[in-house]
């Protein structure tokens, strides 16, 4: 280029102009690179968290999971005072026992007073139509002594009363 | 004085770089990773799990609703809450609290563990009159504060209406613990990301109910659809007394109450 030429003295504008679309350039490729594809696919979030969140195990799998193998146990809670009560509840969830009709693991069972206490305390903050008893004088007055398990005695728990 | 390379003092100190070498590495690593995005376009997706492909999200908006008359506070929801979530030691996404007023209207507040592992029985302080349990969670609230102030999009409302979070795109700045006025969300100390109530998403768009209405002895958790007019649910909200908690602050709590104290916040 000669000297003279208008272009020589703009020189600075060219390298100027040059960077601006190379910095376009690079943030275009960072942009890309770093945000999600499904990035706005349904708002400002990542869309692909939506499957995500829906494909996580579901552990719980309710009374109806637990028919194929304890079809007494069922039977006779369906038809007893803790109908509403799930297995699930005092035992646990049924993925950790069984996933797919595959044993994995021991159900636990507990034999525990504290277990039904944590429903059958007497509390002053609960409903007052539900059944509850003070349990040392529940047990004294049954002619009993209070054990750690002594709700058994009396008690099935999976048919009350 | 030293002798000044390339003119400027201290530049590329520590690591021995220059401009030039500076900008050559660059596009060295710019190259790398455009490479390695390339492959992750072309390697297939992770299997998805046994989800229900039918549902469509626009038909459906879940609300929640809770009898405070009917909770017995056994915690049962806390724990079946942690056991389907993996909700660490300490935290909660639903817990329980007891009120207890005396003659004088003072209440007395507890929660032990989050009454993940029921109530004992302590004194109150003063002759109890009133008493009841309060099971709380994440209101999902139709005009929810923790979104708003997410400053990377990590949290969002879906179309039926339930408040997530996204732990892979969260960065764990706690911003939304702040922002939520019921105390709904924590630190996961596991994934340093932001946690919540989600309303077991999970089961809830996969035909379920939540883990915490699935295992409530007494009823006294329901989740429902707004949508559905078969919905048990709407009928309840239709003819009975219902109430939200802390109206005052316009979030629009989806999780309604009934028999709720107004000492409730």
């Amino acid at each position: 280029m000669r000297q003279d030429s208008p272009l020589w003295h703009a020189k600075h504008v060219v390298r100027a102009f040059l960077l601006l679309i190379i910095a376009v350039i690079a943030l275009v490729l960072l942009r890309s690179l770093l945000v999600p594809d499904s990035w706005g696919q349904f708002g400002w979030y990542r869309g692909d968290n939506i499957a995500e969140q829906r494909a996580k195990e579901q552990r719980h799998g309710g009374n109806i999971s637990c028919l194929e193998c304890h079809d007494q146990e069922y039977e006779t809670i369906a038809g007893a005072g803790h109908a509403n009560v799930k297995c699930e509840g005092c035992h646990a969830p049924v993925a950790l026992h069984a996933v797919d009709g595959e044993w994995v693991k021991e159900m636990p069972v507990r034999r525990e007073a504290e277990l039904c206490l944590n429903c059958h305390q007497w509390l002053d903050a609960r409903p007052r139509a539900f059944p509850q008893v003070r349990p040392r004088e529940h047990v004294e007055e049954q002619g009993g002594e209070f054990g750690p398990a002594v709700c058994f005695d009396c008690h099935d728990p999976h048919a009350p009363l | 004085m030293q002798d000044k390379k390339n003119g400027c003092d201290g530049c590329g100190d520590g690591l021995g770089l220059t401009r030039r070498t500076f900008l050559k590495h660059l596009t060295t690593v710019s190259a790398v990773v455009a490479s390695g995005a390339v492959i992750g376009l072309i390697l297939p997706e992770g299997a998805a799990g046994a989800v229900d492909s039918t549902y469509d999200w626009t038909r459906h908006r879940w609300v929640y609703l809770i009898d405070t008359r009917a909770c017995i506070g056994c915690g049962s929801c806390a724990r079946a809450c942690r056991a389907e979530n993996d909700v660490p030691e300490g935290n909660y996404r639903t817990w329980i609290e007891r009120y207890r007023m005396n003659a004088e209207g003072e209440a007395h507040v507890d929660s032990p563990q989050g009454g993940e592992f029921g109530f004992e029985r302590i004194k109150a302080g003063g002759d109890v009159r009133k008493a009841f349990f309060v099971p709380k969670l994440c209101n999902h609230c139709a005009a929810t504060p923790c979104t708003q102030v997410c400053p990377v999009g990590a949290s969002y409302t879906t179309r039926d209406g339930v408040v997530l979070v996204d732990k892979e795109h969260c960065i764990g700045c706690g911003y939304c613990v702040q922002a939520c006025p019921y105390g709904s969300r924590f630190i996961n100390e596991e994934t340093h990301t932001a946690d919540k109530c989600t309303w077991c998403y999970h089961r809830l768009t996969n035909g379920r109910k939540t883990a915490c209405v699935d295992i409530c002895p007494v009823g006294a958790r329901i989740i429902g659809d707004r949508e559905n007019p078969d919905d048990p649910i709407n009928e309840i909200i239709a003819t009975q007394r219902i109430h939200v908690l802390q109206p005052e602050l316009l979030t629009k709590p989806q999780c309604y109450y009934s028999g709720l104290d107004m000492e409730v916040r």
